[in-house]
């Protein structure tokens, strides 16, 4: 699953690098619009070392924030799947949030937090927050009628109970939705990065556009794209262990 | 039928003449206008005020151009842009234009808009007394690392002779609530966009506000300037003049104090979320920053700061070798 999910990442990656020189040669661009092979390379020694401390700076911000969206989409999604107005209103109130651009908020965030770890964490949260969000209560006020009807006759339905019937029964969905929220954990946390944090790749992306070096953003897109891939399949890997933990069961 | 043939060919003849002739005759202004792209550096806001001057005025078409004036911005780079050809003239910094000389680009400077750097430093005098460079020892000073003012605060330092763990560096970007708290001592801003909507926020809050300038320090860091491509300026020659006469009669009126109404007028017709007595402020910091004495040329190329800034460049190893700054420098207007 590694090797499959490293070399899709490897191929695309090339190919749009192999388009980018085949733009440069054809059109006879110089370096300072897309950079040479070897200046890349150059770039790519010098930079790779303290490149990769900063993904992984990054990716633990993503893991955190992806952590804390999934048991924060959770909480609300089990209350937004009341039928009563409190359940409608979340719904309401979600999709509305979800329609705010997160460069706009995020300076809101960064007066009332600073420009530390708490704020790359709580943007990260947001941006893979709603999705999942909308999955779970979709999922969760999802009716599984054929096996709550039973409990519901025998008045033994609580909700705990109903809670865990439908996330059972839609296991492969939700399990989805959190690997492909993973990918805009990473995103959010980049863009916090370069909006306004001093640490992390986005904020060495943000430098390197400073100083128009497209080189160190290849370098810098190379190995987002690698840590991205291994954190995706460590997912899916945990995904293929409760469902077979669940089957078992 | 020899006569009939005969007629035939005097009358083609005759048409094709007075056609000829007609068109000689026709006016300068039905000639169709010779379409070029522009794109400034910045969005449109007081630094770009002559530019929108020309193009609102009318002074490009009347020098046979249609000029598209499109907004920069943190993304938009117009020395990319010229080399991909998507746009014929454009506005970049001196330190933009070394970097991509030095690796090839193909561009030459053609006017130079601000002759001093409008990257200042805020501090509040009565908090932070700055009388010498020797008074930053032991300030925490605003910089955006990899910007310009990194550039220009670390040449300072270095020509004072402070050492970087003498002062604090603090990253900055936006947001200026470190600087409102008092946490940074010194912030960077463009003193005819920022300092005055800035100054305005303290001013209101009770305190007192100064701006230090590096160019007065002896940091002469070029920043924006017109650049075009070296094949434009080889092959349509004639279009560069009369983009570059446009563009500098449009500045010159634009900072003229007799047109200032009007210049505010342009620039809130373009901009309309700042209010009308900030532009003012602004209008007159851009004057002094573009035009440092009355008779002053608009858009000479000080080719002593260039140097500086590529010196500078150089001891900060932004580029890795030296480029001779002074071989890109090609004033349209001589003066």
């Amino acid at each position: 699953m590694l090797h499959r999910r490293i070399y899709q990442f490897l191929m695309i990656y090339f190919i749009g690098f192999a388009a980018l020189m085949l733009v440069k040669y054809s059109l006879n661009l110089s370096d300072y619009v897309i950079p040479s092979l070897s200046e890349i390379w150059i770039t790519c020694r010098r930079y790779f070392g303290l490149y990769l401390l900063a993904v992984i700076n990054t990716l633990s911000v993503a893991i955190l924030g992806h952590i804390l969206s999934i048991c924060m989409a959770t909480v609300v999604g089990i209350i937004g799947r009341l039928t009563i107005w409190i359940g409608s209103f979340i719904r309401v109130a979600a999709y509305n949030i979800q329609a705010y651009p997160i460069v706009a908020v995020a300076p809101i965030i960064f007066i009332l937090l600073g420009d530390g770890l708490s704020s790359r964490l709580l943007i990260a949260a947001m941006i893979c927050y709603f999705p999942l969000l909308l999955s779970i209560i979709g999922v969760l006020s999802e009716p599984v009628t054929e096996i709550e009807h039973f409990f519901e006759s025998t008045r033994r339905m609580n909700w705990k109970l109903q809670v865990k019937i439908r996330a059972f029964e839609n296991t492969h969905k939700l399990i989805t939705v959190i690997v492909g929220s993973a990918t805009l954990a990473m995103v959010g946390t980049i863009v916090a990065e370069f909006i306004a944090a001093n640490a992390g790749i986005g904020y060495s992306i943000r430098i390197a556009l400073y100083q128009s070096d497209l080189a160190k953003i290849l370098v810098a897109l190379f190995l987002i794209g690698i840590c991205t891939s291994v954190y995706l399949v460590f997912l899916e890997w945990l995904g293929i262990i409760i469902k077979r933990h669940i089957g078992s069961v | 039928m020899q006569r009939y043939l005969f007629h035939q060919i005097v009358s083609a003849a005759v048409s094709m003449i007075l056609v000829l002739i007609l068109a000689g005759c026709a006016p300068e202004a039905e000639k169709p206008l010779e379409e070029v792209n522009y794109r400034l550096k910045w969005l449109y806001n007081i630094s770009v005020v002559g530019d929108l001057y020309a193009l609102d005025s009318g002074l490009f078409s009347k020098h046979g151009l249609a000029v598209n004036v499109k907004p920069g911005g943190p993304e938009k780079d117009a020395i990319k842009e010229l080399e991909l050809g998507h746009a014929q003239f454009g506005v970049a910094s001196a330190d933009q234009v070394i970097r991509a000389v030095s690796k090839g680009s193909p561009i030459v400077v053609i006017a130079q808009l601000f002759q001093i750097n409008p990257l200042h430093w805020i501090f509040r005098p009565d908090k932070t007394p700055l009388k010498t460079p020797q008074d930053l020892k032991g300030l925490t000073i605003g910089i955006t690392h990899g910007g310009n003012d990194e550039t220009i605060m670390r040449a300072l330092l270095a020509k004072y002779g402070i050492q970087e763990s003498e002062v604090n560096l603090f990253s900055v970007r936006y947001d200026y609530t470190p600087f409102y708290q008092g946490k940074v001592d010194l912030w960077p801003l463009y003193r005819n966009a920022q300092a005055p909507i800035i100054g305005a926020k303290l001013q209101k809050a009770g305190e007192r506000f100064d701006l230090m300038d590096p160019s007065r320090l002896g940091i002469r860091l070029v920043a924006n300037s017109v650049v075009t491509t070296r094949k434009m300026l080889e092959e349509r020659r004639e279009t560069v003049e009369k983009f570059i006469e446009a563009l500098l009669q449009g500045w010159q009126e634009a900072l003229d104090p007799a047109n200032t109404d009007k210049a505010i007028d342009l620039v809130l017709k373009y901009n309309k979320e700042t209010p009308e007595e900030i532009v003012r402020q602004q209008l007159a910091a851009t004057r002094v920053l573009m035009m440092p004495s009355a008779n002053f040329e608009f858009g000479t190329i000080d080719t002593a700061a260039w140097q500086q800034t590529e010196d500078i460049m150089l001891a900060q190893k932004l580029i890795p070798v030296r480029v001779y700054v002074e071989k890109l420098l090609k004033p349209i207007k001589e003066w």
